[in-house]
Protein backbone atom coordinates (compact mmCIF):
# COMPACT_ATOMS: atom_id res chain seq x y z
CA UNK A 1 0.00 0.00 0.00
CA UNK A 2 2.80 2.13 1.11
CA UNK A 3 4.37 1.57 -2.20
CA UNK A 4 1.07 2.56 -4.18
CA UNK A 5 0.93 5.85 -2.33
CA UNK A 6 4.67 6.39 -3.34
CA UNK A 7 3.82 5.79 -6.72
CA UNK A 8 0.97 7.92 -6.60
CA UNK A 9 2.99 10.85 -5.16
CA UNK A 10 5.58 10.32 -7.71
CA UNK A 11 3.05 10.28 -10.25
CA UNK A 12 1.49 13.83 -9.14
CA UNK A 13 5.32 15.22 -8.89
CA UNK A 14 5.96 14.10 -12.39
CA UNK A 15 2.46 15.68 -13.46
CA UNK A 16 3.07 18.64 -11.17
CA UNK A 17 6.78 19.19 -13.08
CA UNK A 18 5.64 18.72 -16.23
CA UNK A 19 3.21 21.57 -15.74
CA UNK A 20 5.85 23.57 -14.14
CA UNK A 21 7.94 23.08 -16.98
CA UNK A 22 4.87 24.02 -19.71
CA UNK A 23 4.26 26.98 -17.58
CA UNK A 24 7.79 28.24 -17.45
CA UNK A 25 8.50 27.44 -21.26
CA UNK A 26 7.39 30.82 -23.23
CA UNK A 27 9.52 33.02 -21.13
CA UNK A 28 12.43 30.75 -20.78
CA UNK A 29 12.31 30.22 -24.85
CA UNK A 30 12.42 34.15 -25.38
CA UNK A 31 15.27 34.79 -22.74
CA UNK A 32 17.24 31.45 -24.49
CA UNK A 33 16.83 33.13 -28.05
CA UNK A 34 17.15 36.62 -27.11
CA UNK A 35 19.37 37.02 -24.10
CA UNK A 36 21.15 33.66 -23.35
CA UNK A 37 22.12 33.28 -27.46
CA UNK A 38 23.39 36.99 -27.41
CA UNK A 39 25.28 36.80 -24.91
CA UNK A 40 27.27 33.46 -25.76
CA UNK A 41 27.07 34.98 -29.77
CA UNK A 42 29.13 37.53 -28.42
CA UNK A 43 32.13 35.24 -27.39
CA UNK A 44 31.98 33.52 -30.92
CA UNK A 45 32.14 37.00 -32.82
CA UNK A 46 34.78 37.95 -30.75
CA UNK A 47 37.08 34.97 -32.27
CA UNK A 48 36.45 35.61 -35.97
CA UNK A 49 37.08 37.99 -38.29
CA UNK A 50 33.69 40.06 -39.58
CA UNK A 51 33.12 41.76 -42.51
CA UNK A 52 31.22 45.45 -42.10
CA UNK A 53 27.96 43.87 -42.08
CA UNK A 54 29.11 41.72 -38.78
CA UNK A 55 29.21 38.72 -40.75
CA UNK A 56 31.69 35.88 -39.45
CA UNK A 57 34.20 35.34 -42.15
CA UNK A 58 37.51 33.85 -41.06
CA UNK A 59 38.56 32.18 -37.63
CA UNK A 60 40.95 34.54 -35.84
CA UNK A 61 41.84 32.78 -32.35
CA UNK A 62 42.20 34.93 -29.60
CA UNK A 63 44.42 37.64 -31.03
CA UNK A 64 42.01 40.39 -30.73
CA UNK A 65 42.09 39.68 -27.18
CA UNK A 66 45.91 39.69 -27.18
CA UNK A 67 45.80 42.84 -29.37
CA UNK A 68 43.33 44.72 -27.14
CA UNK A 69 45.12 43.94 -23.74
CA UNK A 70 48.32 45.19 -25.12
CA UNK A 71 46.69 48.33 -26.28
CA UNK A 72 46.82 51.71 -24.15
CA UNK A 73 43.58 52.86 -25.31
CA UNK A 74 41.70 49.60 -23.65
CA UNK A 75 43.53 50.13 -20.42
CA UNK A 76 42.25 54.10 -20.27
CA UNK A 77 38.87 53.09 -21.21
CA UNK A 78 38.81 50.29 -18.20
CA UNK A 79 40.07 52.63 -16.17
CA UNK A 80 38.22 55.09 -16.58
CA UNK A 81 35.27 52.84 -16.02
CA UNK A 82 36.23 51.88 -12.96
CA UNK A 83 37.06 55.35 -11.81
CA UNK A 84 33.51 56.11 -12.85
CA UNK A 85 32.07 53.41 -11.01
CA UNK A 86 33.61 53.73 -7.99
CA UNK A 87 33.25 57.50 -7.63
CA UNK A 88 29.72 57.41 -8.83
CA UNK A 89 28.87 55.02 -6.42
CA UNK A 90 30.26 56.53 -3.65
CA UNK A 91 28.98 59.57 -4.09
CA UNK A 92 25.55 58.17 -4.41
CA UNK A 93 25.68 56.72 -1.28
CA UNK A 94 26.67 59.58 0.70
CA UNK A 95 23.92 61.71 -0.43
CA UNK A 96 21.34 59.06 -0.35
CA UNK A 97 22.14 58.75 3.07
CA UNK A 98 22.17 62.17 3.70
CA UNK A 99 18.69 62.90 1.92
CA UNK A 100 17.34 59.45 3.92
CA UNK A 101 18.51 60.87 7.40
CA UNK A 102 16.88 64.29 6.48
CA UNK A 103 13.39 62.96 5.71
CA UNK A 104 13.63 60.56 8.35
CA UNK A 105 13.24 63.43 10.70
CA UNK A 106 9.25 64.18 11.22
CA UNK A 107 9.28 67.59 9.90
CA UNK A 108 6.25 69.23 8.36
CA UNK A 109 5.90 68.61 4.66
CA UNK A 110 8.82 65.90 4.88
CA UNK A 111 5.92 63.82 2.82
CA UNK A 112 5.81 66.25 -0.21
CA UNK A 113 9.73 66.62 -0.18
CA UNK A 114 9.70 62.79 -0.30
CA UNK A 115 7.73 62.58 -3.45
CA UNK A 116 9.61 65.50 -5.30
CA UNK A 117 13.24 63.97 -4.18
CA UNK A 118 12.20 61.03 -6.55
CA UNK A 119 11.23 62.99 -9.68
CA UNK A 120 14.85 62.28 -11.30
CA UNK A 121 14.60 59.08 -11.11
CA UNK A 122 11.02 58.92 -12.21
CA UNK A 123 10.88 60.82 -15.36
CA UNK A 124 12.19 59.27 -18.66
CA UNK A 125 15.84 58.94 -17.76
CA UNK A 126 16.75 59.38 -21.79
CA UNK A 127 14.17 62.91 -21.84
CA UNK A 128 16.25 64.37 -18.53
CA UNK A 129 20.04 63.69 -19.81
CA UNK A 130 18.95 66.12 -22.95
CA UNK A 131 17.20 68.33 -20.01
CA UNK A 132 20.66 68.63 -18.59
CA UNK A 133 22.12 69.22 -22.47
CA UNK A 134 20.45 72.22 -22.21
CA UNK A 135 20.58 73.50 -18.93
CA UNK A 136 24.57 72.84 -19.26
CA UNK A 137 24.42 74.82 -22.24
CA UNK A 138 27.01 77.30 -22.20
CA UNK A 139 25.88 80.97 -23.58
CA UNK A 140 21.91 80.19 -22.97
CA UNK A 141 22.06 77.61 -19.71
CA UNK A 142 20.91 78.30 -16.60
CA UNK A 143 23.38 76.68 -14.80
CA UNK A 144 26.26 79.02 -15.87
CA UNK A 145 24.19 81.92 -15.37
CA UNK A 146 22.95 80.91 -12.04
CA UNK A 147 26.75 79.91 -11.03
CA UNK A 148 27.36 83.36 -11.74
CA UNK A 149 24.98 85.61 -10.37
CA UNK A 150 25.00 83.46 -6.77
CA UNK A 151 28.69 84.66 -7.15
CA UNK A 152 29.50 80.77 -6.48
CA UNK A 153 31.98 80.48 -9.45
CA UNK A 154 32.81 83.75 -11.73
CA UNK A 155 34.10 82.34 -14.63
CA UNK A 156 32.58 78.61 -14.90
CA UNK A 157 33.93 76.24 -17.50
CA UNK A 158 32.32 75.51 -21.25
CA UNK A 159 30.99 72.26 -19.23
CA UNK A 160 31.02 69.83 -22.34
CA UNK A 161 33.66 71.30 -24.82
CA UNK A 162 36.99 69.86 -22.18
CA UNK A 163 38.04 66.60 -21.48
CA UNK A 164 37.57 67.13 -17.51
CA UNK A 165 34.92 68.66 -17.14
CA UNK A 166 32.94 67.16 -19.65
CA UNK A 167 33.61 63.83 -17.93
CA UNK A 168 32.82 65.04 -14.75
CA UNK A 169 29.43 66.68 -16.19
CA UNK A 170 28.59 62.63 -17.53
CA UNK A 171 29.58 61.20 -13.92
CA UNK A 172 27.44 64.33 -12.35
CA UNK A 173 24.24 63.35 -14.11
CA UNK A 174 24.73 60.04 -13.62
CA UNK A 175 24.87 60.64 -9.84
CA UNK A 176 21.76 62.64 -9.94
CA UNK A 177 19.78 60.08 -11.59
CA UNK A 178 21.19 57.31 -9.05
CA UNK A 179 20.41 59.36 -5.75
CA UNK A 180 16.52 58.94 -5.65
CA UNK A 181 16.78 55.08 -5.44
CA UNK A 182 19.49 55.38 -2.50
CA UNK A 183 17.73 57.55 -0.41
CA UNK A 184 14.16 55.68 -0.73
CA UNK A 185 16.18 52.17 -0.34
CA UNK A 186 18.15 53.48 2.90
CA UNK A 187 14.93 55.48 4.55
CA UNK A 188 13.17 52.38 4.30
CA UNK A 189 16.04 51.16 6.02
CA UNK A 190 16.28 53.25 8.52
CA UNK A 191 12.22 53.17 9.03
CA UNK A 192 12.68 49.53 9.64
CA UNK A 193 15.06 49.75 12.78
CA UNK A 194 13.20 49.57 15.63
CA UNK A 195 12.70 52.55 17.38
CA UNK A 196 13.09 51.02 21.08
CA UNK A 197 17.42 50.26 19.92
CA UNK A 198 17.25 54.58 19.90
CA UNK A 199 15.57 54.73 23.24
CA UNK A 200 17.88 52.36 24.55
CA UNK A 201 20.78 54.20 23.33
CA UNK A 202 19.35 57.53 24.37
CA UNK A 203 19.07 56.45 27.94
CA UNK A 204 22.40 54.72 27.94
CA UNK A 205 23.86 58.48 27.00
CA UNK A 206 24.94 57.89 23.67
CA UNK A 207 24.99 60.99 21.45
CA UNK A 208 23.47 61.59 17.55
CA UNK A 209 26.80 60.48 16.44
CA UNK A 210 27.02 57.48 18.27
CA UNK A 211 23.43 56.98 17.66
CA UNK A 212 23.87 56.87 14.18
CA UNK A 213 27.62 55.06 14.07
CA UNK A 214 25.94 51.89 16.39
CA UNK A 215 22.31 51.79 15.95
CA UNK A 216 21.69 53.00 12.23
CA UNK A 217 24.81 51.98 10.12
CA UNK A 218 24.40 48.52 11.43
CA UNK A 219 20.66 48.53 10.79
CA UNK A 220 21.11 49.19 7.19
CA UNK A 221 23.97 47.52 6.61
CA UNK A 222 23.00 44.60 4.72
CA UNK A 223 20.69 46.99 2.67
CA UNK A 224 23.51 49.10 1.90
CA UNK A 225 25.47 46.38 0.47
CA UNK A 226 22.70 45.08 -1.74
CA UNK A 227 22.19 48.83 -2.67
CA UNK A 228 25.50 49.27 -4.16
CA UNK A 229 25.74 46.52 -5.63
CA UNK A 230 22.75 46.92 -8.08
CA UNK A 231 24.08 50.55 -8.12
CA UNK A 232 27.04 49.70 -9.25
CA UNK A 233 25.97 47.39 -12.21
CA UNK A 234 23.53 50.20 -13.29
CA UNK A 235 26.14 52.63 -13.44
CA UNK A 236 29.08 50.27 -14.99
CA UNK A 237 26.18 49.39 -17.80
CA UNK A 238 25.28 53.31 -17.58
CA UNK A 239 24.90 53.95 -21.87
CA UNK A 240 22.19 56.67 -21.79
CA UNK A 241 23.79 59.54 -20.25
CA UNK A 242 27.32 59.15 -21.57
CA UNK A 243 25.42 58.87 -25.39
CA UNK A 244 23.33 61.62 -25.10
CA UNK A 245 25.32 64.45 -23.38
CA UNK A 246 28.72 64.02 -24.79
CA UNK A 247 28.59 60.74 -27.11
CA UNK A 248 32.22 59.56 -25.84
CA UNK A 249 33.54 63.11 -26.71
CA UNK A 250 35.41 65.61 -27.03
CA UNK A 251 37.88 63.09 -28.80
CA UNK A 252 36.63 59.96 -26.66
CA UNK A 253 37.57 61.04 -23.33
CA UNK A 254 34.29 60.80 -22.01
CA UNK A 255 34.11 56.58 -22.96
CA UNK A 256 33.63 54.10 -21.11
CA UNK A 257 33.38 50.36 -21.75
CA UNK A 258 29.69 50.40 -22.79
CA UNK A 259 29.67 53.56 -24.38
CA UNK A 260 33.20 52.44 -25.97
CA UNK A 261 31.32 48.92 -27.23
CA UNK A 262 28.42 50.94 -28.98
CA UNK A 263 30.75 53.33 -30.84
CA UNK A 264 33.00 50.27 -31.89
CA UNK A 265 29.95 48.38 -33.16
CA UNK A 266 27.46 50.84 -34.31
CA UNK A 267 29.64 53.50 -35.81
CA UNK A 268 33.08 51.88 -36.69
CA UNK A 269 31.28 48.53 -37.00
CA UNK A 270 34.52 46.84 -35.46
CA UNK A 271 32.22 44.17 -34.42
CA UNK A 272 34.85 41.54 -33.05
CA UNK A 273 36.81 44.21 -31.22
CA UNK A 274 33.25 45.66 -29.86
CA UNK A 275 32.47 41.89 -29.02
CA UNK A 276 36.00 41.48 -27.21
CA UNK A 277 35.09 44.13 -25.45
CA UNK A 278 31.82 43.41 -24.38
CA UNK A 279 33.47 39.90 -23.00
CA UNK A 280 35.65 42.34 -20.88
CA UNK A 281 32.48 44.03 -19.43
CA UNK A 282 31.19 40.52 -18.42
CA UNK A 283 34.44 39.53 -16.51
CA UNK A 284 34.60 42.72 -14.96
CA UNK A 285 30.67 42.40 -13.67
CA UNK A 286 31.03 38.98 -12.89
CA UNK A 287 33.84 39.62 -10.32
CA UNK A 288 32.42 42.47 -9.12
CA UNK A 289 28.89 40.35 -8.37
CA UNK A 290 31.24 37.09 -6.61
CA UNK A 291 33.18 40.07 -4.53
CA UNK A 292 29.78 41.22 -3.47
CA UNK A 293 28.54 38.32 -2.84
CA UNK A 294 30.93 36.51 -0.71
CA UNK A 295 31.07 40.06 1.48
CA UNK A 296 26.89 39.34 1.62
CA UNK A 297 27.45 35.64 2.70
CA UNK A 298 30.04 36.46 5.11
CA UNK A 299 27.73 39.19 6.48
CA UNK A 300 25.08 36.73 7.01
CA UNK A 301 26.74 33.74 8.92
CA UNK A 302 27.99 36.42 11.57
CA UNK B 1 16.50 69.65 30.88
CA UNK B 2 12.70 69.33 29.24
CA UNK B 3 13.01 72.43 27.62
CA UNK B 4 16.34 72.28 26.18
CA UNK B 5 15.39 68.50 24.71
CA UNK B 6 12.42 70.65 22.95
CA UNK B 7 14.63 73.32 21.20
CA UNK B 8 17.15 70.62 20.45
CA UNK B 9 13.75 68.82 18.33
CA UNK B 10 12.97 72.05 16.98
CA UNK B 11 16.14 73.43 15.87
CA UNK B 12 17.10 69.59 14.54
CA UNK B 13 13.39 70.13 12.61
CA UNK B 14 14.58 73.55 10.98
CA UNK B 15 18.01 71.87 10.12
CA UNK B 16 16.03 69.33 8.41
CA UNK B 17 13.81 71.73 6.53
CA UNK B 18 16.89 73.61 5.44
CA UNK B 19 18.60 71.19 4.59
CA UNK B 20 15.70 69.57 2.57
CA UNK B 21 15.35 72.97 0.36
CA UNK B 22 18.55 72.91 -0.28
CA UNK B 23 19.41 69.17 -1.62
CA UNK B 24 16.02 70.00 -3.57
CA UNK B 25 17.02 72.71 -5.53
CA UNK B 26 19.96 70.46 -6.86
CA UNK B 27 18.07 67.57 -7.63
CA UNK B 28 15.27 69.58 -9.57
CA UNK B 29 17.48 71.64 -10.72
CA UNK B 30 16.97 70.84 -14.54
CA UNK B 31 13.45 70.36 -13.77
CA UNK B 32 13.17 73.81 -12.63
CA UNK B 33 15.03 75.14 -15.84
CA UNK B 34 12.43 73.12 -17.90
CA UNK B 35 9.19 74.36 -16.27
CA UNK B 36 10.30 78.32 -17.06
CA UNK B 37 11.80 77.93 -20.18
CA UNK B 38 9.30 76.45 -21.75
CA UNK B 39 7.15 79.10 -20.94
CA UNK B 40 9.68 81.65 -23.23
CA UNK B 41 9.46 82.90 -26.74
CA UNK B 42 12.17 82.20 -28.81
CA UNK B 43 13.39 85.94 -28.28
CA UNK B 44 13.72 85.16 -24.33
CA UNK B 45 15.16 82.00 -24.39
CA UNK B 46 18.42 83.03 -26.46
CA UNK B 47 18.59 86.05 -24.76
CA UNK B 48 22.35 86.68 -23.83
CA UNK B 49 22.86 87.44 -21.04
CA UNK B 50 19.86 84.48 -20.05
CA UNK B 51 17.58 85.41 -17.20
CA UNK B 52 15.64 82.59 -14.94
CA UNK B 53 11.81 83.91 -15.21
CA UNK B 54 9.98 84.93 -18.87
CA UNK B 55 8.79 88.31 -18.78
CA UNK B 56 6.00 87.51 -20.85
CA UNK B 57 4.97 83.90 -20.35
CA UNK B 58 3.73 82.15 -23.51
CA UNK B 59 2.30 79.05 -23.97
CA UNK B 60 2.45 78.77 -27.62
CA UNK B 61 5.31 76.05 -27.77
CA UNK B 62 2.89 73.67 -26.99
CA UNK B 63 1.10 74.10 -29.63
CA UNK B 64 4.12 74.82 -32.20
CA UNK B 65 6.12 71.44 -31.43
CA UNK B 66 3.11 69.27 -32.65
CA UNK B 67 4.14 70.78 -36.27
CA UNK B 68 7.94 71.24 -35.71
CA UNK B 69 8.17 67.69 -34.91
CA UNK B 70 5.76 65.03 -35.62
CA UNK B 71 5.33 64.93 -31.98
CA UNK B 72 2.05 62.97 -32.51
CA UNK B 73 3.36 60.13 -34.17
CA UNK B 74 6.21 59.63 -31.21
CA UNK B 75 3.89 59.83 -28.75
CA UNK B 76 1.52 57.09 -30.87
CA UNK B 77 4.89 55.07 -31.32
CA UNK B 78 5.78 54.93 -27.94
CA UNK B 79 3.11 53.95 -26.59
CA UNK B 80 2.70 50.77 -28.98
CA UNK B 81 5.84 49.71 -28.28
CA UNK B 82 5.48 50.30 -24.02
CA UNK B 83 1.77 48.56 -24.33
CA UNK B 84 2.92 45.80 -26.07
CA UNK B 85 6.28 45.20 -24.09
CA UNK B 86 3.43 44.98 -21.02
CA UNK B 87 1.20 42.62 -23.24
CA UNK B 88 4.06 40.69 -23.97
CA UNK B 89 5.97 40.64 -20.45
CA UNK B 90 2.34 40.03 -18.42
CA UNK B 91 2.15 37.49 -20.98
CA UNK B 92 4.69 35.07 -20.17
CA UNK B 93 5.84 36.48 -16.70
CA UNK B 94 2.53 35.11 -14.81
CA UNK B 95 2.95 31.63 -15.94
CA UNK B 96 6.48 31.61 -14.84
CA UNK B 97 5.69 33.50 -11.70
CA UNK B 98 3.43 31.19 -10.74
CA UNK B 99 5.23 27.93 -11.94
CA UNK B 100 7.88 29.19 -9.23
CA UNK B 101 5.92 30.15 -6.58
CA UNK B 102 3.81 27.35 -6.35
CA UNK B 103 5.31 23.99 -8.21
CA UNK B 104 7.91 21.56 -7.52
CA UNK B 105 10.02 21.02 -10.22
CA UNK B 106 13.76 19.90 -10.35
CA UNK B 107 16.17 22.66 -11.72
CA UNK B 108 14.19 25.54 -9.77
CA UNK B 109 16.84 26.67 -8.01
CA UNK B 110 19.42 26.73 -11.23
CA UNK B 111 16.30 28.55 -13.06
CA UNK B 112 16.40 31.49 -9.99
CA UNK B 113 19.59 31.90 -10.26
CA UNK B 114 19.67 32.24 -13.99
CA UNK B 115 17.05 35.10 -13.56
CA UNK B 116 19.35 36.77 -11.37
CA UNK B 117 22.44 36.24 -13.13
CA UNK B 118 20.69 37.94 -16.01
CA UNK B 119 20.42 41.33 -13.93
CA UNK B 120 24.28 41.90 -14.34
CA UNK B 121 24.17 42.39 -18.59
CA UNK B 122 23.66 45.76 -20.13
CA UNK B 123 21.24 45.62 -23.32
CA UNK B 124 24.48 47.49 -24.74
CA UNK B 125 26.68 43.93 -24.62
CA UNK B 126 23.73 41.96 -25.97
CA UNK B 127 22.48 44.78 -28.78
CA UNK B 128 25.04 43.82 -31.63
CA UNK B 129 24.24 39.96 -31.22
CA UNK B 130 20.22 40.93 -31.10
CA UNK B 131 20.66 42.97 -34.15
CA UNK B 132 22.07 40.09 -36.33
CA UNK B 133 19.10 38.15 -34.78
CA UNK B 134 16.74 40.46 -35.57
CA UNK B 135 17.78 41.08 -38.89
CA UNK B 136 17.82 37.34 -39.72
CA UNK B 137 14.51 36.62 -38.61
CA UNK B 138 13.68 40.18 -40.52
CA UNK B 139 12.54 41.79 -37.55
CA UNK B 140 14.67 44.97 -38.20
CA UNK B 141 13.00 48.21 -38.18
CA UNK B 142 9.98 47.01 -37.10
CA UNK B 143 7.94 47.40 -33.14
CA UNK B 144 8.03 43.89 -32.19
CA UNK B 145 12.01 43.84 -32.61
CA UNK B 146 11.87 46.51 -29.29
CA UNK B 147 8.77 44.93 -27.51
CA UNK B 148 10.67 41.58 -27.54
CA UNK B 149 14.14 42.83 -26.31
CA UNK B 150 12.25 44.82 -23.62
CA UNK B 151 9.95 42.49 -23.02
CA UNK B 152 12.74 40.09 -22.13
CA UNK B 153 15.25 42.01 -20.11
CA UNK B 154 12.08 42.87 -17.77
CA UNK B 155 11.12 39.30 -17.23
CA UNK B 156 13.46 38.03 -15.12
CA UNK B 157 12.44 41.28 -12.39
CA UNK B 158 8.94 40.72 -12.79
CA UNK B 159 8.90 37.03 -12.24
CA UNK B 160 10.70 37.84 -8.96
CA UNK B 161 8.46 39.97 -8.04
CA UNK B 162 5.13 38.02 -9.17
CA UNK B 163 7.02 35.06 -7.40
CA UNK B 164 6.57 37.19 -3.88
CA UNK B 165 3.19 38.38 -4.54
CA UNK B 166 1.93 34.75 -5.37
CA UNK B 167 4.05 33.19 -2.75
CA UNK B 168 2.14 35.82 -0.32
CA UNK B 169 -1.28 34.02 -0.95
CA UNK B 170 -2.26 31.22 1.80
CA UNK B 171 -2.05 27.95 -0.32
CA UNK B 172 -5.86 27.29 1.70
CA UNK B 173 -7.49 29.67 -0.89
CA UNK B 174 -6.28 27.76 -4.13
CA UNK B 175 -6.79 24.65 -2.64
CA UNK B 176 -10.98 25.33 -1.79
CA UNK B 177 -11.14 26.79 -5.75
CA UNK B 178 -9.40 23.01 -7.01
CA UNK B 179 -12.01 21.12 -4.52
CA UNK B 180 -14.41 22.85 -6.10
CA UNK B 181 -13.79 21.61 -9.58
CA UNK B 182 -11.09 24.52 -10.44
CA UNK B 183 -8.15 22.90 -12.63
CA UNK B 184 -4.72 24.66 -11.47
CA UNK B 185 -4.64 26.98 -14.48
CA UNK B 186 -8.41 27.90 -13.56
CA UNK B 187 -7.57 28.76 -9.71
CA UNK B 188 -4.51 30.98 -11.26
CA UNK B 189 -7.01 32.88 -13.76
CA UNK B 190 -9.76 33.20 -11.29
CA UNK B 191 -8.31 32.97 -7.66
CA UNK B 192 -4.74 33.96 -7.78
CA UNK B 193 -4.99 36.58 -10.08
CA UNK B 194 -7.49 38.48 -8.79
CA UNK B 195 -5.70 38.42 -5.28
CA UNK B 196 -2.52 39.83 -6.54
CA UNK B 197 -3.95 42.06 -8.79
CA UNK B 198 -2.37 45.03 -6.94
CA UNK B 199 1.03 43.59 -6.93
CA UNK B 200 0.19 43.04 -10.85
CA UNK B 201 -0.46 46.53 -11.15
CA UNK B 202 2.76 47.04 -9.78
CA UNK B 203 4.70 45.04 -12.23
CA UNK B 204 2.36 45.85 -15.43
CA UNK B 205 2.92 49.80 -14.62
CA UNK B 206 7.24 48.92 -14.28
CA UNK B 207 7.17 47.35 -17.83
CA UNK B 208 5.49 50.27 -19.18
CA UNK B 209 7.40 52.94 -18.08
CA UNK B 210 10.66 50.28 -18.93
CA UNK B 211 9.05 50.55 -22.89
CA UNK B 212 8.20 53.96 -22.47
CA UNK B 213 12.19 54.48 -21.61
CA UNK B 214 13.53 52.70 -24.06
CA UNK B 215 16.56 54.80 -26.02
CA UNK B 216 18.84 51.54 -26.91
CA UNK B 217 16.93 49.30 -28.39
CA UNK B 218 14.86 51.79 -30.78
CA UNK B 219 18.02 53.86 -31.56
CA UNK B 220 19.40 50.47 -32.88
CA UNK B 221 16.36 48.63 -34.24
CA UNK B 222 14.23 51.56 -35.58
CA UNK B 223 16.06 53.32 -38.48
CA UNK B 224 12.84 54.79 -40.42
CA UNK B 225 11.37 57.67 -38.80
CA UNK B 226 8.13 57.02 -38.92
CA UNK B 227 8.74 54.38 -36.19
CA UNK B 228 10.68 56.53 -33.39
CA UNK B 229 9.49 56.56 -30.01
CA UNK B 230 9.87 60.09 -27.92
CA UNK B 231 13.22 59.41 -26.75
CA UNK B 232 14.47 58.55 -30.54
CA UNK B 233 12.33 61.59 -32.21
CA UNK B 234 13.60 63.96 -29.42
CA UNK B 235 16.96 62.84 -29.28
CA UNK B 236 17.38 63.43 -33.25
CA UNK B 237 15.89 66.67 -33.08
CA UNK B 238 18.20 67.50 -30.31
CA UNK B 239 20.76 66.74 -32.46
CA UNK B 240 20.04 69.50 -35.01
CA UNK B 241 22.18 72.28 -35.91
CA UNK B 242 19.66 74.57 -34.45
CA UNK B 243 17.27 72.98 -32.28
CA UNK B 244 14.11 74.91 -31.56
CA UNK B 245 14.60 74.44 -27.06
CA UNK B 246 11.60 76.31 -26.15
CA UNK B 247 9.33 74.10 -28.23
CA UNK B 248 11.62 70.74 -27.22
CA UNK B 249 11.34 71.45 -23.04
CA UNK B 250 7.42 71.46 -23.38
CA UNK B 251 7.93 68.33 -25.78
CA UNK B 252 9.84 67.15 -23.05
CA UNK B 253 7.77 68.08 -20.42
CA UNK B 254 4.42 66.26 -22.11
CA UNK B 255 6.64 63.17 -22.89
CA UNK B 256 7.57 63.29 -19.07
CA UNK B 257 4.51 63.86 -17.40
CA UNK B 258 2.79 60.41 -18.05
CA UNK B 259 5.87 58.59 -16.72
CA UNK B 260 6.24 60.72 -13.67
CA UNK B 261 2.38 60.01 -12.62
CA UNK B 262 2.62 56.66 -13.40
CA UNK B 263 5.67 55.95 -11.70
CA UNK B 264 4.56 57.75 -8.46
CA UNK B 265 1.64 55.14 -8.39
CA UNK B 266 4.47 52.10 -7.30
CA UNK B 267 7.39 53.91 -5.86
CA UNK B 268 7.02 52.06 -3.16
CA UNK B 269 6.92 48.68 -4.05
CA UNK B 270 9.69 49.12 -6.69
CA UNK B 271 11.47 49.98 -3.83
CA UNK B 272 11.13 47.02 -1.79
CA UNK B 273 11.02 44.57 -4.83
CA UNK B 274 14.50 46.28 -6.16
CA UNK B 275 16.01 45.75 -3.15
CA UNK B 276 15.28 41.92 -2.72
CA UNK B 277 12.41 42.08 -0.53
CA UNK B 278 14.59 42.95 2.20
CA UNK B 279 13.23 46.27 3.26
CA UNK B 280 9.63 45.87 4.72
CA UNK B 281 7.07 47.96 4.17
Amino acid sequence: MGDTVLAARKRRLGGEARLAYALLFPAVFLMVIFMVYPIIYVFIISLFKTDKLARIKNFAGLGIYASLLSSKDTWVVIGRSLLWTFTSVATKTLFGVIIALVLNVKYRGRKIARLLFIIPWASSIPISVMLWRWVLHNEFGLLNHTLRITGIMQNPPVWLGQSTTAFLSCLWVDIWIGIPFMALVFLAAMQAVPQTLYEAAEIDGASKAAQFRYVTLPGIAAILLIATLLSSLWTFNDFNTIYILTNGGPAGSTNILITYVYQNSFEWLKWQKASALSVFTFIILSTVSVLYSRIYFKKEEM
Amino acid sequence: MDTSKKTRAITAKTFALLLTVVLLGIMLFPFMVMLVSMFKSPEEIYHIPPYWFPKNPTIKNFFLVWNTIPLAMYFKNSLIIALGTVLLNTGISIPAGYAIARLHFPGKKIIMYAFLVTQMFSPVVVVISLFKIVIKIHFIDTYLSVIIANAVFTTPFVIWMLNGYFSGIPKGIEDAARIDGCTRVGALWRVILPIAAPGLVTTIIYTFIYGWNDFIFSLTFLQSGEKWPLTIGLYQFVGRFAVQWEQLLSAAFMAILPVLILFFIVEKQLVSGLAGGAVKE
